[in-house]
Order: C-alpha cells, then structure tokens, then sequence
C-alpha cells in the first residue's frame, strides 16, 4: 500500500503579479516503510512539496493521499500520525528543550511523555541539554532536538526536510544510523530531502529529482546513476616530451575536462575505448603513474540536472 | 468550526505558562505596570478629591484604571503570545501538529483571562489597602458584568490582531500592544461620555467599552445596574466577536494558502 500518493499537484507563488510555478504537476508514490529522498537544486520545488504534504501550506490542484486519507479532509487524524523536521525550523526560544518536547508531546496527545522525551534525548545524545533553553542551542544541537520533535509522536509519515544540514560529520553519520534503524524497527515511511548526496545514497530506497517544479527521474540511487553512461578516467604520466599526453588521447572519442603536463582528465562512453587510449598512450613512449576510473555517482545525475543537461 | 480537544489547549496554556515564567517582561506587564499605573491615578484622584470635596472621583478613576486592565490584558495577551511563536520561528512546526485556529485562539483566551484576574485582583486589594476604594463597592454582579463586556472586546481585538498577524507577519507587531489603545479617548474611561462634544458621543456609542465605563460610573452613583448599557455592550461585543473571528480565520487561511506559516517568519 502507499503511504503517500501524490497527483498532477501543482503550486504557484505570486510575485509581483506573475506567477512562479514552484510545482508543475508532479504525481509520485511512496510505499509504506520506503525511503524516500527528494533531490534537486534549490527552487526546484522540494521545500513546497514538503510544506504542502505537512499542511503548511495550500496545494492550487491535483491530489494527495496520507495513509489512504485525504489530508484536507481528515486533518486531524492525518497530522497526528505524522510529523515534520526542518532543519531551518526552530522551537520556541525562550522554552528549555524538555519544556518544548513536553508541550509538543501534549500537543500530539502522547501517553508517558517524561519517559518518552528521556528515552529521545537518549538516542540523540543530548540528555545533557534537556534543561537548556532552546535560544542558546548551537545549529547542530538544535537540529538533533528537532529530531527529537519528530519522532515524538512515533509517526507513521516523516518529512525530512534538509534534517542534517549544520551536523558535524560524525553525528550526521550517527543521526543516519538512528533513522535507518528507527525506519527498520517501527517501518516508518520517510520522505527526505537533502543536498548531500552520500546521504541519500545511504539512507534511502528510492530517489526522485525534481527540477523547476517537476520530477525528472525517479528511480533507485542505483538506476539513477546507470542512467549515465560516461565515466570520468584520469591519468597520470611521465611525459617524454616527444609528443603531449592532451595529443594522444584527443585522438580517441571522448571529452576532455581537465589537462596539464603530465595529467589528463577525460569522459568516456563505457570503458571499450579505455584498453586502446592506454595502449597509446605506452606506445608514445610515456610510463603511466596512475589511471583512476570513476563510475557516475548520484551527485554526477544532480550536477547534470542542475546545469539543465539531459540524462 | 473544528472540534476542541482539551489535551491541545492544555499544551498550549502550559507553553504560555512557560513563557511567562521564563520571560521577565511577561511578569512585568501582568503586576508591574497595572501597579505603577493604579498608583499614579489613586494619588492623583486622592489630589482631586482633597481639592474638590468630590469623592466620586475615586470611583471614577480607580474604576476605570482597574476595568481598563481587563479589556487592555485580553487584547494584548492574545497578541504578544501568539508572536511568541514568530519570533522564535516556531509556527512551522506548531502548526505542522493537529492544532487548529480554534484551540491556538482558545488558549489566548483562557491564559488571558487568567491572567487579567490576577492583575485584577492585586489591582482591587492595592486598591482597598492604599485608597479604601472597593472595586465592588457598586455590587459584585454589576463589576462582573461588565468587566466580561469589556473582557469580551479585547478578545474582539486580540483576535483581529492575530488575524494581522498571521496575515503580514512581524512586521504590524506593534498592534499587539498598542492596538488596545486605539479607541481609548472614545471610550469615555475617566470622564463621563457628557463631558465629551456630541460627534465624539455618536461614535463612542459604537464601542462597548463606552457602555461598560458608563454602566460602571452609573452603578457607583446609584448602586444599580445599567441595563441598557450593558445590553448594548454585549450586542457590540458578540457581533465583532463573530467578524473578528472570520477575519482571523480569513487571514489564517490566506497565510497558508500563501505559504507565510511555512516560511516561519
């Protein structure tokens, strides 16, 4: 069954009179219990998607369906068996973080909060903010309170939304662990945007692009970066000097990147031409210090959507 | 109109509970400035009175300081706590839970009036002790009265000023505390409504705090109650209490229509 269903939405911001169309009509679906991240530069519409599946803000057409309810209708059940992590979202300031979590706790109706807060902070690591106010939190500590916020209600539906942006790399690394342990043991269905691409690779079963307000690929992170059939070679040489590296390998079908004496970076269609460039290069004399093939990543797909370039 | 669950209001008026214990200036504006104000009017009244022999003006003045903190605490409670939630950024995630309109503005009103009654009643026993003037010296029935019709009409305001708030954000905050204030030379707090020309008398008529000080000026004089006064007020107060309430509900659902809630500011 899907957790979230999404039809030809659409959503456009005014400005000035004219509109910007921040979604153009995307349809997607998203299993119970999947990962699910959105990728796409910024603009691309994701932040909307999410605000718009959080109830934060009004779609102008198409449909979406929460756990089989229609979130317009049934808002009450369906905010209550979700909840939302921005990493750009605050709590309020002025309460300390276990103030804040109890109210939220409330809000959501949670039976056992004390244990439930003390049990979160736990797995966050921060038991020893619990009575810092909220307002002298550093990014990263705010972040994983915010955590904290959205797994309060043991939600059926998350939305992430750029959740560990401003960790340091070591508790984004702890933080991923936590979701993906958290989604195996309660089968929660996780909708994750974020500009770091390991991450998503990491964390997620399925990935959609979205560019000006439309999904250009969906696909797991694996077909996704198959959908790229060049791979970036680099060589290092000693030079002879009889005849420049940049040369011999301009011969060959493919694109050079970068070059310098003694080093060349090229793009190739598959790795059949790769055996031949080699050859040559040997035969013009030079001894090969280093060749490195790199496969397409996922952050070659984003680049490549970014600058507008099809796949 | 959604329906309340009383464990959301209950979260909310602990979150104002919190704000008020953690803020200094929440503190301040419930006991302080009532108190510095009900002092600077006792001591002028008691001036006037010694002057003038009219021991009326006690009652007018202390009446009016003490009744006008009830309408001034609802307005501007409802306000400033509701913005609470801008200025820490926090309404993104407030209303991405199953809160409705219905129970955030509930909440303002309940933590209000529990406010208002405390600075009333450090208000009516500083009052008693400093000046001997008994706020219920005209009938605890009348007092009540009309400090609802006036209770009622800052709910009026606070509501419509939420309603702003959500709509233009930040920016109009300065409604919050000061909006009360607005219509307080046409409502005839100190002095009496004749004393003032007859145009500024056509339209203090529309306010119902006219009716609720005139009502209480009424009382202290005669020791009855003002009917038609107090009709008046609560006609005003329960119609814009049902237009500040589709104006709220308008601009909640502009706002989200146009993504204000989301962008959290």
């Amino acid at each position: 069954m899907d957790a979230i269903t999404v039809k030809h939405l659409t959503k456009a911001y005014w400005q000035k009179g004219k509109p910007f169309h921040a979604l153009k009509g995307i349809s997607l679906n998203i299993k119970e219990g999947e990962m699910f991240g959105l990728l796409g530069p910024n603009g691309a519409g994701k932040t909307t998607l999410i605000n718009i599946l959080a109830g934060l803000l009004d779609k102008d057409d198409g449909s979406i369906s929460i756990l089989g309810m229609d979130p317009l209708k049934e808002k009450e059940t369906v905010k209550s068996q979700m909840n939302v992590g921005a990493a750009y979202s605050f709590l309020t300031g002025i309460l300390s973080v276990e103030q804040n979590l109890r109210v939220y706790g409330m809000l959501y109706g949670i039976k056992n909060i004390e244990a439930r807060i003390t049990q979160l902070m736990g797995m966050f690591e921060i038991e020893n903010l619990r009575h810092k106010r909220v307002y002298t939190l550093s990014t990263g500590q705010a972040i994983r309170v915010i955590l904290c916020k959205s797994l309060l209600n043991k939600p059926k539906v998350l939305l992430l939304d750029e959740c560990t942006v401003g960790l340091d790399p070591d508790i984004a690394q702890k933080t991923r662990k936590i979701l993906k342990d958290y989604q195996k043991e309660h089968g929660v269905t996780l909708l994750f945007t974020s500009h770091n691409m390991t991450e998503v690779e990491q964390l997620c079963d399925r990935i959609a692009f979205l560019y000006k307000g439309e999904i250009l690929v969906i696909g797991t992170p694996k077909e996704l970066s198959r959908r790229i059939k060049t791979n970036s070679v680099k060589v290092d040489v000693l030079e002879n000097g009889k005849k420049p590296l940049r040369a011999i390998v301009g011969r060959f079908k493919v694109r050079i990147t970068e070059s310098k004496p003694g080093m060349v970076i090229f793009e190739t269609q598959g790795e059949k031409e790769l055996p031949k460039i080699i050859n040559a290069i040997i035969k013009g004399g030079m001894e090969i210090i280093d060749i490195n093939v790199r496969k397409p990543s996922l952050e070659d797909v984003f680049l490549k959507i970014a600058r507008g370039e099809r796949l | 109109m959604n329906r309340v669950r009383w464990h959301r209001v209950a979260a909310i008026l602990l979150k104002y509970y919190y704000i008020t214990i953690n803020r200094l200036d929440r503190i301040f504006d419930m006991l302080y400035w009532p108190l510095i104000g009900l002092l600077i009017w006792g001591f002028t009244s008691k001036f006037i009175v010694d002057i003038s022999q009219q021991s009326q003006v006690l009652n007018i003045f202390l009446g009016g300081a003490i009744l006008w903190t009830f309408y001034q605490r609802a307005q501007q409670d409802m306000g400033n706590y509701i913005l609470e939630d801008f200025w820490s950024r926090n309404l993104y995630n407030l209303l991405s839970t199953p809160i409705t309109p219905e129970e955030i503005i509930l909440s303002a009103i309940i933590f209000g009036l529990l406010r208002s009654l405390i600075t009333f009643a450090l208000l009516a026993v500083i009052g008693f002790l400093f000046y001997s003037f008994n706020i219920f010296g005209a009938g605890v029935l009348v007092m009540l009265l009309f400090a609802l019709s006036l209770l009622l009409l800052g709910w009026v305001f606070g509501i419509f000023v939420t309603g702003l708030i959500f709509r233009f954000g930040v920016k109009i905050q300065v409604f919050a505390w000061s909006f009360a204030f607005l219509i307080q030379p046409f409502s005839a707090v100190f002095y009496p409504l004749s004393a003032t020309p007859l145009w500024l008398q056509r339209i203090s008529l529309a306010f119902p705090t006219t009716h609720a000080f005139e009502g209480m000026r009424y009382a202290f004089a005669t020791g009855k109650i003002a009917w038609n006064h107090l009709t008046y007020a609560f006609l005003i107060d329960a119609v814009l209490l049902v237009l500040a309430y589709y104006f709220f509900l308008h601009c909640f659902n502009k706002a989200r229509r146009e993504g204000i809630m989301a962008k959290m500011e």
